[in-house]
């Protein structure tokens, strides 16, 4: 099951600032939402244990999160690996940093999604996702924007 | 789709020949992105009877009200409970008074463009077909065809705006099929009507602030039909029925009326023709039905698909096994079969609309809407089945994409009346008025 997400933000910071945050695995590892253990193993890796809910559905997943290719202050890559519960998924993110007053994020994700939370089907998993990602996204540019 | 450019020689000129179509195409590249599926039904309906931006954008407001339901609705469905959410939405896309006349504050939705709209709501689920079908075609459109000019304008701008949400109380605890046999009583009094009795399994019953009530004189025993506020003393919710099979995200009520008072200038149409009211009504019902069961069947195939291509057993795709092949293949065909008998009962009944007093366009408008509500709600229960055996033994969970499908569209055989009325009413308007088997 593959879903594509897309989106853009505003973050009240400067690019290079929205960039060093959004490279730096530490704080990456402080703003995961529904976090029950992190693990921060290098400068480019992370692994968590993550609670996903869809309505009743509820999975605990073991993730590994790793830092790809990037170029600071434009553009970066992002990748998740995990399972659990009967279900796998593997996500590709790339988010791109546009300049003006504010700092613009793009950011798109490729999601494969394999296993029981598959069966869900891709119609509902893309509005659930689509909710989830912007209150992901909502809840790091909080805590950006409190860095100063 | 663009449907300035890109159409087959063929489709343009076809198209050319509708004035509506002409107009679309005079306004110039009209890019509109929907669903797939509903899509080509949109395109398919524009191609040969013509629709107007301003239809088309009625659509493209389905289309995202369906998307922004999709959520809640799957949600609520999980924990069976009753979707408030479906209203707000339709609300918040201007949705509720469609088929209302503009100049009552609706958007003027003829019944092919009703019946798109309800087509991509019931991809969603018949949870909000019901909510949609008996607020617009079983208590809007009744008092638009029955009601006074006073009671349109008293009506109709709030039923548009959402202000006031609509029930239909026909069916009582010993009357369903044989609705002319309701127990329910009206009597006189001062300046109006008491109404005492109760109605049984009626949708929007408890979240209603009026419902089209059917009553017989205590006098008479003539039929009527009245504009009930809810909010009447003795009006009472009995029972909520939460003890459904399926339709979890719908309302369904038990309802008390204890002499509930009706002002005389809320009865709708005259006094002793309540059952022409109450059967248009469900002539209009019943093509909301079968759009909304159309809606099924898209969201059937959609999901069968994508299982059949994801899932893998015995080393391949089991797309590529070719009794689910069967299956898809099925579920495709009733949904194309349905398309046909629905847009055709929808393209009688503008016919009729435009000629109110024709009663043989009525009885063929009435002959049409039964066997597509009758044809669709048989075969979206049956993809719906087919959807399940395809998703194996996790479409047997609610949690699946099509386990709501197979557990709603079991009612859309039973209520507007049952498979065994419709195709009593159609045998009879074939074979002519003496062979009513009712009677
Ligand atoms: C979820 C839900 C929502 C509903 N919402 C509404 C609503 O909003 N408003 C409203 O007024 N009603 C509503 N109904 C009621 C619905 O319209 C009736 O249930 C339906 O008309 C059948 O009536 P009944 O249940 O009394 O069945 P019955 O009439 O008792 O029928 C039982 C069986 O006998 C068959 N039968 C009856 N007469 C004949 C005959 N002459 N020949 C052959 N077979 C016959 C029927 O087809 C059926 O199979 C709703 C029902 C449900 C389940």
């Amino acid at each position: 099951m593959q879903l594509s997400l897309e989106g853009s933000k505003t973050i009240n910071l400067p690019r290079e600032r929205v960039f060093d945050l959004l490279t730096d695995t530490n704080f990456i590892a402080s703003s995961l939402p529904d976090a029950e253990e992190v693990n921060v193993v290098d400068k480019e890796t992370i692994d968590a244990r993550l609670k996903v809910r869809i309505a009743l559905v509820s999975a605990s997943m073991k993730v590994r999160i790793k830092l790809g290719e990037r170029e600071r202050p434009n553009f970066g890559t992002l990748y998740v690996e995990g399972s659990g519960s009967g279900s796998n998924v593997k996500i590709a993110s790339r988010f791109e940093l546009l300049n003006g007053s504010t700092t613009t994020m793009k950011w798109s994700a490729n999601v494969e999604i394999t296993g029981v939370m598959a069966g869900l089907g891709s119609t509902i998993l893309k509005s659930f996702a689509d909710k989830k990602v912007t209150e992901i996204f909502d809840s790091i540019t909080k805590a950006m924007e409190k860095t100063g | 789709m663009n449907m300035s450019s890109e159409e087959s020689p063929i489709l343009i000129l076809q198209a050319l020949r509708k004035e509506g179509y002409l107009n679309l195409l005079l306004f110039g590249p009209y890019e509109i992105v929907m669903e797939e599926i509903f899509e080509e039904s949109v395109k398919e309906v524009a191609s040969t009877v013509g629709l107007k931006s301003e239809e088309i954008s009625i659509l493209e407001d389905a289309d995202r009200a369906a998307e922004e339901l999709l959520a809640s609705e799957f949600e609520r469905y999980v924990t069976r409970k009753y979707n408030p959410e479906i209203k707000e939405v339709l609300v918040k896309y201007n949705l509720l008074g469609a088929p209302i006349a503009r100049e009552y504050g609706g958007r003027g939705a003829r019944q092919i463009v009703e019946s798109l709209m309800l087509e991509r709501l019931g991809q969603v689920g018949l949870g909000v077909i019901t909510l949609v079908d008996v607020h617009q075609c079983l208590g809007s459109l009744a008092v638009q065809e029955w009601g006074s000019e006073e009671q349109k304008k008293k009506y109709l701008p709030k039923a548009a705006s959402g202000e006031i949400l609509f029930a239909y109380g026909l069916t009582e605890p010993e009357a369903g099929s044989d609705p002319a046999s309701l127990k329910t009583t009206y009597r006189k009094e001062g300046d109006g009507y008491r109404i005492k009795g109760s109605k049984y399994l009626i949708s929007n019953g408890s979240v209603a602030t009026h419902m089209i009530v059917f009553a017989r004189s205590s006098d008479s025993g003539q039929i009527s039909s009245f504009i009930v506020n809810t909010s009447e003393k003795g009006f009472s919710v009995e029972i909520r029925l939460e003890e459904k099979v399926g339709l979890f995200t719908s309302d369904t009520s038990m309802i008390s009326l204890e002499d509930v008072f009706v002002p005389k200038e809320d009865m709708l149409h005259v006094e002793g023709k309540g059952m022409a009211v109450a059967y248009s009504a469900l002539l209009n019902g019943r093509i909301g039905i079968g759009s909304g069961c159309l809606g099924v069947m898209e969201d059937c195939l959609k999901q069968a698909k994508e299982r059949a291509r994801n899932r893998v057993q015995h080393g391949k795709e089991i797309g590529k096994h070719q009794l689910i092949q069967r299956h898809i293949a099925t579920i495709a065909s009733n949904l194309e079969a349905c398309r046909w008998l629905v847009y055709r009962a929808a393209m009688k009944k503008e016919e009729y609309d435009r000629n109110r007093s024709d009663v043989r366009l009525r009885a063929q408008a009435d002959r049409l809407s039964a066997i597509a509500k009758y044809m669709a709600s048989t075969l979206a229960f049956d993809s719906a089945d087919r959807a399940m055996q395809v998703f194996g033994g996790f479409g047997y969970s609610i949690l699946s994409p099509v386990a709501k499908h197979f557990l709603d569209t079991r009612v859309a055989r039973i209520y507007e009346g049952t498979d065994e009325i419709m195709q009593l009413k159609i045998a009879s308007l074939e074979l002519g008025k003496d062979f009513e088997a009712y009677r």
